[in-house]
């Protein structure tokens, strides 16, 4: 038997939670709508310019492209950071685990600085290099798309380590006994058992970190250049270079869209997942 | 032939595992290195940004303390998380238990509602809210940021009471409630202290989150409220300051210990359900 509250309870202790995400939150995405359609009357010219302006065609594909890009190192480097997790006995984990949370905790802006002092053009890498080559060797590798990639994939790859992590460690122990006792090599066991089994883990990641890549703000505009411009940068300058509301609401409901799509997709695959274990 | 074979099998799987383990350690040193670089870094107390330092110096850290403008940012940030914490925990504790012990339509869809900030992208609620307080002239006030933060953490409060809730029996609350104690109570004494550690993490993750915010606060804050992810943006857009080094390092031991404290409160064992 459950306890359960009397409505009136509920709606009570409901009401400052509602009031709040009503006036702050669905209100200020109400007018983002709002103002993607209306300037001085309804009109659909933001739109307009979202599917006609050069520039914001170039920053939908730099978007696509960067937020791609990171999400395949995150998935690279993160699937090995996951394997090597799920192998440690727990109580040995907690000092790797701590290497992958302690980023996730740390201000993005700490980690962009990091980076441009790490990756500038006097920057310890350039530094050693210079020591190491005697000076002829130099590497741009920030405000370009490397900075940029370089950056996100730091920020991405706790997300991209946990939810592969937990796919691993809910895989059976004796589907690998059974298969190597059959005599199955370890890199048909990895291909044939560890890596279809985590794939649900790998969506997960894959998407997650897509949708958070693509609403990206800080890293593009601090690791990369002119040309590294994202959607969420792009919203910026038409909000305070070109006061043009519509136009920045017009793209930031491009780009809600975009991420409700990816998000759809994850909740989707999650569901499938529960229902063939169920 | 067998033995062959067995060996063979034996080295491949040395190699592989190898090399899988050297991408994680490459993975793990990619994480961590870069933040704690800068820890050295500041304590060389050089206008110039230099690794290893010359000398050891705590110049950088006076900087820090004796600039307002550093150190004010730093105040005002730590009186918006803390007003924030405050009111995303009065809002959402009581929502998190309402929505944990009842059954009414709809509930799913308050639900998602719950953990929706979480999923938007940031710049989009930005934005709106930038227009939104900017139509109650509310931009460039703490208080401003204060409520968008609020709403920026809820999700997090929300998830971390509701999974300390669902380990609750409600059984307890039933006896409890037959017995004659009223519902304040009946929260009061019997569920708060068994959810205490999950609070615990709402309340530190709400905490660091509006601490560290920058993308909201950077549409609705003035000359009067810059916190200090605002001024660190600034700092590093435009002027690479060495007193960054030091608010770095703060920054980074504050992170560390949150994190050390949270998973002690919630060894994080993720599963897949």
């Amino acid at each position: 038997m459950i306890h359960t509250l009397s409505p009136r309870v509920v709606a009570v202790l409901l009401l400052p939670f509602a009031a709040l995400l009503v006036v702050f939150f669905l209100l200020p995405l109400g007018l983002v709508a709002w103002n993607s359609l209306y300037d001085q009357g309804w009109t659909l010219k933001g739109y307009e310019q979202v599917a006609t302006s050069g520039l914001i065609h170039r920053v939908l594909l730099n978007t696509i492209e960067i937020s791609a890009l990171a999400t395949f190192t995150s998935l690279v480097l993160g699937y090995a950071i996951a394997l090597h997790l799920a192998a440690k006995p727990p109580a040995r984990r907690a000092p790797y685990l701590a290497m992958v949370m302690l980023p996730f905790w740390t201000s993005i802006l700490v980690k962009s600085f990091a980076f441009t002092v790490v990756l500038g053009d006097a920057g310890i890498v350039n530094q050693l290099l210079g020591w190491v080559t005697g000076g002829s060797w130099h590497l741009e590798m920030m405000f370009n798309r490397f900075g940029v990639v370089v950056g996100m994939t730091n920020y991405l790859l706790p997300f991209m380590v946990l939810p592969i992590m937990a796919s691993l460690l809910n895989q059976n122990r004796n589907l690998y006994l059974a298969a190597e006792i059959m005599g199955a090599g370890p890199m048909r066991i990895f291909l044939r058992i560890t890596l279809p089994l985590s794939l649900p883990g790998v969506y997960a990641g894959v998407l997650m970190c897509m949708t958070l890549s693509m609403g990206m703000y800080i890293t593009p505009a601090l690791l990369g250049g002119r040309r590294d411009m994202m959607l969420a940068n792009l919203v910026d300058f038409y909000t305070r270079q070109t006061l043009d509301w519509n136009v920045a609401s017009a793209i930031a409901i491009v780009l809600l869209a975009m991420s409700g799509v990816l998000l759809w997709i994850l909740a989707r695959v999650q569901s499938d997942r529960a229902g063939t274990m169920a | 032939m067998m033995s062959y074979s067995m060996s063979r099998n034996a080295s491949a799987q040395r190699l592989w595992s190898g090399i899988a383990t050297a991408i994680a350690w490459i993975g793990y040193l990619f994480l961590v290195l870069p933040s704690l670089v800068i820890i050295p870094i500041s304590f060389g107390g050089d206008d110039e940004l230099r690794f290893p330092p010359r000398r050891l110096s705590l110049s950088l850290f006076d900087q820090f303390f004796s600039e307002p403008s550093w150190w004010q940012a730093a105040i005002k940030s730590l009186v918006v998380a803390s007003a924030t914490t405050v009111l995303a925990l009065a809002v959402g504790l009581p929502g998190a238990y309402a929505l944990a012990r009842s059954r009414f339509r709809g509930r799913r869809l308050v639900e998602l509602l719950s953990i929706a900030p979480m999923l938007v992208p940031i710049i989009v609620l930005g934005l709106g809210m930038y227009m939104h307080l900017a139509a109650m002239s509310l931009v460039d006030s703490l208080g401003g940021v204060v409520l968008a933060h609020a709403v920026v953490v809820l999700p997090f409060m929300m998830v971390s009471i509701g999974s300390g809730l669902r380990h609750v029996d409600p059984a307890l609350e039933m006896v409890a409630t037959l017995m004659g104690a009223s519902p304040l109570r009946v929260f009061w004494e019997v569920v708060l202290p068994q959810i205490k550690p999950s609070v615990m993490v709402g309340v530190l993750f709400a905490f660091l989150i509006s601490f560290d915010e920058v993308v909201v606060s950077y549409f609705i804050t003035g000359p009067a409220s810059t916190t200090l992810p605002v001024k660190m943006y600034s700092a590093i857009r435009w002027e690479v300051s060495p007193v960054l080094a030091a608010v770095s390092t703060l920054l980074t031991l504050f992170s560390l210990a949150v994190c050390l404290v949270i998973m002690r409160l919630q060894p994080p064992q993720p599963r897949a359900d």
